[in-house]
């Protein structure tokens, strides 16, 4: 080949390179945006939660369906008491608190002994779902419904699957130990279940960033906005992904990911599916996609909902430092789910789930991330060159940054209108400012972290670093 | 113009638009906060006045205060008042034309309007309010709405006849759902006879199971013989709901039929006899709840273990739960 030809092919290569980065952004953006549309009219045609069925529900508190809240905790020895005793203070007719100690080095049991006055017992586990080995467990004196899983250490998913395990009543909520849960969140999570003809088989719930909010005994006593840039991002985008993303994908039935840290499930649907996986970072994700493959392929009718009301505010990474592992974690858990049930994707046997949502997690997730982050580079780099029109690299700065601000301002919109949470019109503001400024640095540094994730995934990297706390503002 | 140009003028149009809405909701959120302290002090002008009205003093009807922010006082004043304060207060407000104005509302087009009007219709619950609802609860276009409406008037004890809410809510085309179980069990006490005949109707296995359940809250004995008669029903699901209705109802004659229910052949009618049981503190069911501690059953063995430290307290450094496994 001449130099005259490799030239010709590079810059054919650099044009369809550029192109194909365009084409995958401005897809991105198209569902985003039908998101918002859909999110918008879901919100705006809400029916909030009536007072009828409210005190129907409180005067036959014996049609609601029991809950057992399942607690994994490592290493929380210093917040374990606080967290248990708000768990054991939610508004809900029945709930059980199990509180699963996943192996801690510290004195996460006996502080959580000492407290509650509890003494070993021998309950019965009904579905043993775990890998390692359960040591003992505990009862409360003080308080019947609390109950305390003492087990080998072996991760998240493997301390819940040995809870719901010992669960007993015909609803499971699977949280973080550190989620601190709305007082009324159990109640506004089973909510739908109320209305159900048993064919509901899980929901989720908006999460939000409780970073800044001041917290008085393991319940939020007040909300407030971090000091910091980097928790001001993360509540956008969790707006972005709970008010837009979720709420969209729950009313066209596509709801794919229910997150790790507040999930509503029926326990005889994840006792049959065995519970969560252990052989993945992401098995939140991988839970929901099963669930939908598992009904699926049995031809069973069900439905897996979403509430857009709070129910649950977890702490995020204060520094970019332990936001990188977070989102890496996240990507790495995102390909792991996907190479797993790559059987789905684009099977019209799995309907919407195969046809729509699979793919949407595809263009999200595989080539979403580094067709953007190539693409700052190659548009501009290819203008410059002459090989593309300059418009066309505009038009991709466009479609990335500025249409990404008016996504992450649009959801701002809907908060102010629907949830009103942000404690005042200073406070709404300085989201709106980091909704915008998100868009400069830090989607980019994001999308490097996703990328990061990638590499993780092709190298099986299977390390596990946990994310720095610095824990809450308290009253 | 190129498709490029295209693209980068809407997406700004877009951006622009988007972010002229979001400051102007800043903007709502800051005035509303800026007048915080005005609002608070008419809010406070005005429950004073009602309070005053409804104590007998004769007050000018203050016509500069909206209807809404009547609306929100009077809502806010009447969970505290009881009896003759109450209907005065709601007389009063009937007079101010504030109840039209939610009874106003329940007409709108939009459901989420209809429904929220629902709310406080529900909350004044007077005469012209029950109607109201009633209405909706019949004619609603929205089942969802016809439902809403059927709640509130549970919550005010105003329901109609069974049959009629089965109608209305076109309730035996589907499964019943919790809510719909807890309009029959509210029904129950102000109906017990059309229940009672409604039972002898053609009615879905799933509603029979669920109208035998609500008898359980007639606080009626005369469903005692119908309970009677269900409880040798060949459907383990009606023999189930004749162990709740007969805890319910507490009737020492259902004692022989929740003892019977502890030696059924279907596991889920063992359950809901020790849960009855364990509800009457039938001291005499221990010694057939212990010999379930032995039944095929896991979950009949974990109730029976469950009802019997409450039936009969052990220490509890004794561990005794382990047998079930």
């Amino acid at each position: 080949m001449t130099w005259g030809g490799f030239m010709e092919a590079a810059a054919t290569g650099v044009m369809w390179t550029a192109f194909a980065c365009f084409f995958v952004v401005a897809m991105r953006n198209i569902v985003a945006l039908c998101q918002l549309l859909i999110a918008a009219w879901v919100l705006l045609t809400r029916v909030q939660p009536g007072e009828g069925a409210r005190d129907l529900w409180d005067r036959y508190a014996d049609l609601t369906l029991p809950i057992t809240v399942i607690a994994p905790a490592f290493n929380e020895e210093l917040s374990i008491v606080q967290s248990v005793k708000a768990l054991l203070a939610l508004e809900y007719p029945e709930h059980e608190v199990i509180v699963v100690n996943d192996g801690s080095k510290d004195n996460t049991l006996a502080e959580l002994i000492r407290s509650f006055d509890m003494h070993r017992t021998e309950r019965t586990q009904i579905a043993p779902l775990q890998k390692t080995k359960i040591l003992g467990t505990y009862r409360s004196r003080r308080y019947p419904n609390l109950l305390v899983v003492d087990k080998e250490n072996g991760r998240k998913a493997d301390a819940a699957n040995a809870g719901i395990g010992f669960a007993r009543t015909p609803l499971v909520c699977v949280i973080d130990a550190d989620s601190i849960i709305e007082p009324d969140g159990l109640l506004r999570a089973a909510e739908p279940f109320m209305y159900d003809d048993e064919n509901l088989i899980a929901v989720g719930g908006a999460i939000r960033i409780a970073n800044g909010c001041t917290i008085r005994g393991g319940a939020l006593q007040k909300i407030g906005i971090a000091k910091e840039m980097v928790p001001r991002f993360q509540i956008v985008e969790y707006l972005r992904a709970f008010l837009m993303n979720r709420v969209a994908n729950a009313h066209t039935n596509t709801l794919m990911l229910i997150s790790g840290a507040f999930g509503l499930f029926r326990r005889s649907t994840l006792v049959e599916m065995g519970g969560y996986r252990h052989d993945t970072v992401g098995e939140d994700l991988e839970l929901i996609v099963r669930m939908h493959r598992f009904m699926r392929d049995r031809g069973r009718e069900y439905r897996i909902e979403f509430v857009p009301d709070i129910v649950c505010w977890t702490e995020a990474p204060v520094a970019l430092q332990g936001l990188d592992n977070q989102r890496a974690r996240w990507q790495q858990g995102a390909l792991e789910t996907l190479v797993r049930h790559r059987g789905m994707i684009g099977n019209p046997r799995y309907g919407r789930i195969g046809l729509l949502a699979m793919p949407q997690i595809v263009l999200e997730d595989i080539l979403g991330p580094p067709a953007e982050l190539l693409g700052y580079l190659v548009l501009p780099a290819a203008a410059l060159l002459g090989l593309l029109d300059p418009m066309m690299a505009l038009a991709f700065f466009f479609v990335s940054v500025v249409f990404g601000c008016a996504l992450s301002v649009g959801t701002l919109v809907l908060e102010e209108q629907q949830l009103r949470r942000t404690p005042t019109a200073a406070d709404l503001m300085r989201i709106g400012v980091a909704a915008v400024a998100e868009n400069f640095g830090y989607r980019q540094i994001n999308l490097w972290y996703r990328l990061t994730g990638i590499r993780r995934f092709f190298r099986n990297d299977t390390t596990w670093a946990a994310v720095p706390r610095v824990g809450f503002t308290n009253a | 113009m190129t498709l490029y140009q295209d693209i980068v003028l809407g997406t700004l149009l877009c951006a622009v638009g988007v972010s002229l809405v979001f400051l102007a909701l800043v903007l709502r959120r800051y005035r509303a906060e800026k007048r915080r302290a005005l609002r608070d002090a008419r809010d406070t002008a005005i429950t004073r006045n009602y309070l005053k009205r409804v104590a007998g003093h004769k007050l000018e009807h203050r016509d500069r205060w909206r209807r809404r922010a009547r609306l929100r006082a009077v809502s806010r004043i009447l969970p505290l008042l009881r009896g003759g304060e109450r209907t005065r207060l709601l007389q009063i407000a009937e007079l101010d034309g504030v109840l039209s104005e939610t009874i106003r509302a329940s007409y709108s087009l939009y459901r989420t309007q209809r429904i929220n009007s629902i709310q406080l219709l529900q909350r004044f619950g007077s005469e012209a309010c029950i109607g109201r609802l009633r209405e909706m609860m019949a004619s609603d276009r929205s089942q969802r709405v016809r439902l809403e409406a059927a709640f509130a008037l549970g919550a005010n004890n105003a329901l109609p006849p069974p049959r009629e809410i089965l109608r209305l809510l076109n309730a035996l085309c589907r499964q019943p759902t919790r809510l719909d179980i807890a309009l029959l069990r509210s029904a129950a006490p102000l109906y017990p006879e059309q229940m009672l005949l409604l039972l002898e109707d053609e009615l879905p296995e799933a509603w029979r199971v669920q109208m035998i359940d609500a008898l359980g809250w007639s606080e009626s004995m005369s469903v005692i013989d119908t309970l009677e008669e269900a409880s040798a029903d060949p459907e383990p699901e009606i023999r189930c709901a004749v162990m709740r209705a007969s805890a319910r109802l507490g009737h020492p004659a259902a004692v022989r039929w929740i003892m019977m229910g502890l030696v059924d052949a279907a596991p889920s009618v063992r359950l809901q006899a020790i849960a009855a049981s364990l509800q009457l503190t039938l001291r005499d069911a221990v010694p057939a709840i212990t010999r379930l501690r032995h039944d095929p059953e896991l979950w009949v063995r974990l109730r029976a273990e469950q009802a019997l430290e409450q039936l009969e307290p052990v220490d509890e450094d004794r561990p005794r739960l382990g047998a079930v496994a």
